[in-house]
Order: C-alpha cells, then structure tokens, then sequence
C-alpha cells in the first residue's frame, strides 16, 4: 500500500457535481413525497388502473381485480421506493468515479468519454424506476416493465457498467506502470 | 484531499463495477439463474437431504433457490456501498491520519472490509452446493465476519484518527 507523496484528488468538472447533487435531492424529495403522499399518490395509480380493466386483465370480479390491483400497485410502490434508493447511491456513485476518472486518466477525449458515461448512466438509470412506477397505471406491469428496461435501463445501466470497467482497467494499466501509486 | 494509493482505488472500482454488473445479471438472467440454482439443488441431494417425496422436496428446493438469490441481492446491494465507503474512508484516511505505518494498516482493514460484498457471493453459491445451513454457516463464519469485522475495525481507527486529528488542531 505505498502512497504517491502528494498525490491528491482532481474535482471532476462542476457541471458533474450539479447533476449528482440534483439526483440526490430527487430521490429526497422523492423519499419524502412516497411518505407524505402515499395515500394520494395509491388512489391515483388505482384510479388509472379501474379506468383501464382491459390492460390489466380486470374481469369484473372483486376476488379477483383486487388480488390483481394490489399486486399492482405494490409494484408501483416499490418502483418508486427502487428510485428513492437508486438515486441516492447513484448520485454518491457519480461523485466518486468522476473524481478518479478526473484525477487518473489522462487522456483528454478518454477522461471525457468516461466522465460522460459514468454522470449520463448515474443520473438516468434510478429515473427508469419513476418512469416504470409511472408507466404500470397505464400499460400493466409487464409492458411497462419491458419499455423501463429498454428506454432506460439497458442504455443507461450498459453505460455505468461500462464506463466503471473502463476504468477500473484503466486504473490497473496506470498500476503496472512505474508511476508513483 | 488527498487520495490513498491506487491499490484501494482499484478494489472500490472493482467492488462497484461488479455490484452492478451483479444486480443487471439479475435482473436480465433472473429465469436462467433460478434453473441454474434448482439444478445445483438436484445434483446435491444429500446436502440438502432431498427425500425423494416431491412436495416435501420442492419446498427444501424453493427455501434454497431463494437463499441463494438472497446472496446474490445482497452482493448487489452492499457492493454498491462498501464500495463507496472504500474510496470514501481511505480519502480520509489518506487525508487525515498521521504516519505511514497507521495508515497503511487503516487502509488494508479498510479494502479487506471493501471485500466483504464477495462474502454474499460465496453464500449464494455455498447454499446450493452445501446445502442452506451448512452453506450459510459457512458463508458467515469464514467470509461475512472476519471481513465485516476489518471494515468495523478500520472504520473505528479512522475515527479513532479523526477524533486525533480534532484534539490536535
């Protein structure tokens, strides 16, 4: 565990900071309007889904519709709890690896790609939860489930997954140098 | 602030990139996983002391699948965070504590417990190989707890550190 005298941390660029500070606030405000308006937000979503029986395969048969309504909107809860937890990591996430991505790799157009990857894949994937809690009242679970995966997680997901590996190899290259680590 | 050596900042990357490529394997693959688990079940009867009567033995398969998806979540979740707590707590360390030989011993109990995340995987597979108990046991005596224990321990000396630092100043 030898230390590079003086080696210090690089801020990465401000506009990176704002979008993981304003994601964190989100999933605040979010985490704190699921608790304040958790009464009002289940009646809307249960309103939606009553006023579209045939997307949610309602027969009319109370047994029945409730069994499938409350699945339904515990799904909706736990996509909006999903985001809460997500954009809070995820904002903590994009703070910590913009900071290495800032300070060790050297690379102008490589530094920006990864800063890039890992500040558009940390802000949009927690986004895909509000968008699938949003998106259940109106297209069921399942299809507003697989619109969620492929508008928002597949790209926004792929993007961090890569970007994190990209530098973490990058990290490991810069080891098996003879920089000062 | 300063930044600990490149060694530390490798495994919290490393800790991260595999906690979300570990809930995104999850989430895509999460029937062929499921397969996957009840096979492992079958091909270790014994361990899991299948009987051979089907519900009895679907119940065992069921409470053994879920464990091991169980490991798996887990990983995902605290990868997510000891990774954080790695690059956040070796930068005060780097930043805060005195002396080269403190340090290097706060940021190898810190990575140690980075790595407590793997003890999740290690259950997920234990579980299935082992059978729930044993694979369980296993899991927490000789994985879970030294490295929960090494996060614990670096984390008070960072404090410990900090709390040094204050009366100094």
């Amino acid at each position: 565990m030898t230390e590079a005298p003086g080696a210090a941390w690089r801020l990465p660029p401000v506009w990176v900071l704002l979008v993981a500070v304003v994601l964190i606030v989100c999933a605040e405000v979010g985490g704190a309007s699921m608790a304040r308006f958790k009464l009002e937000l289940t009646r809307w979503a249960r309103g939606a889904m009553l006023a579209r029986p045939a997307v949610h395969g309602l027969v009319g048969v109370r047994d029945v519709d409730e069994r499938i309504l409350d699945e339904a909107l515990v799904k909706f809860d736990a996509g909006l709890r999903l985001f809460h937890m997500h954009a809070e990591g995820m904002g903590l996430v994009i703070i910590a690896t913009t900071t290495v991505a800032a300070t060790l790799a050297r690379s102008g157009p490589t530094r920006g790609a990864i800063i890039a990857l890992l500040t558009a894949g940390g802000a949009g994937y927690p986004l895909g939860y509000l968008v699938w809690a949003g998106l259940i009242p109106y297209h069921g679970l399942e299809r507003g489930k697989a619109i969620a995966e492929w508008l928002v997680w597949i790209p926004f997901g792929g993007a961090t997954i890569l970007a994190l590996w990209w530098l973490a190899g990058l990290v490991a290259w810069r080891m098996t140098r003879r920089d000062p680590v | 602030m300063k930044r600990p050596p490149l060694v530390v900042v490798l495994v919290a990357l490393l800790i991260l990139a595999l906690g979300e490529t570990g809930g995104a394997v999850m989430s895509q693959l999460r029937p062929a996983l499921q397969r996957r688990a009840a096979a492992r079940v079958n091909a270790n009867a014994q361990a899991h002391g299948l009987s051979g009567s089907a519900e009895y033995d679907d119940e065992v398969r069921e409470r053994a699948v879920y464990a091991a998806e169980a490991g798996l979540s887990f990983f995902h979740t605290h990868a997510e965070g000891l990774g954080l707590v790695l690059f956040f707590a070796s930068t005060l360390v780097a930043s805060v504590a005195p002396g080269r030989r403190i340090r290097a011993a706060l940021y190898l109990l810190l990575t140690a417990g980075g790595l407590f995340p793997l003890g999740y995987a290690v259950y997920g597979v234990a579980v299935l190989e082992l059978g729930r108990e044993t694979g369980i046991e296993l899991a927490e005596r000789w994985v879970l707890t030294p490295l929960g224990s090494a996060a614990i321990l670096g984390l008070v000396g960072l404090a410990a550190a900090l709390a040094a630092a204050r009366s100094r100043a």
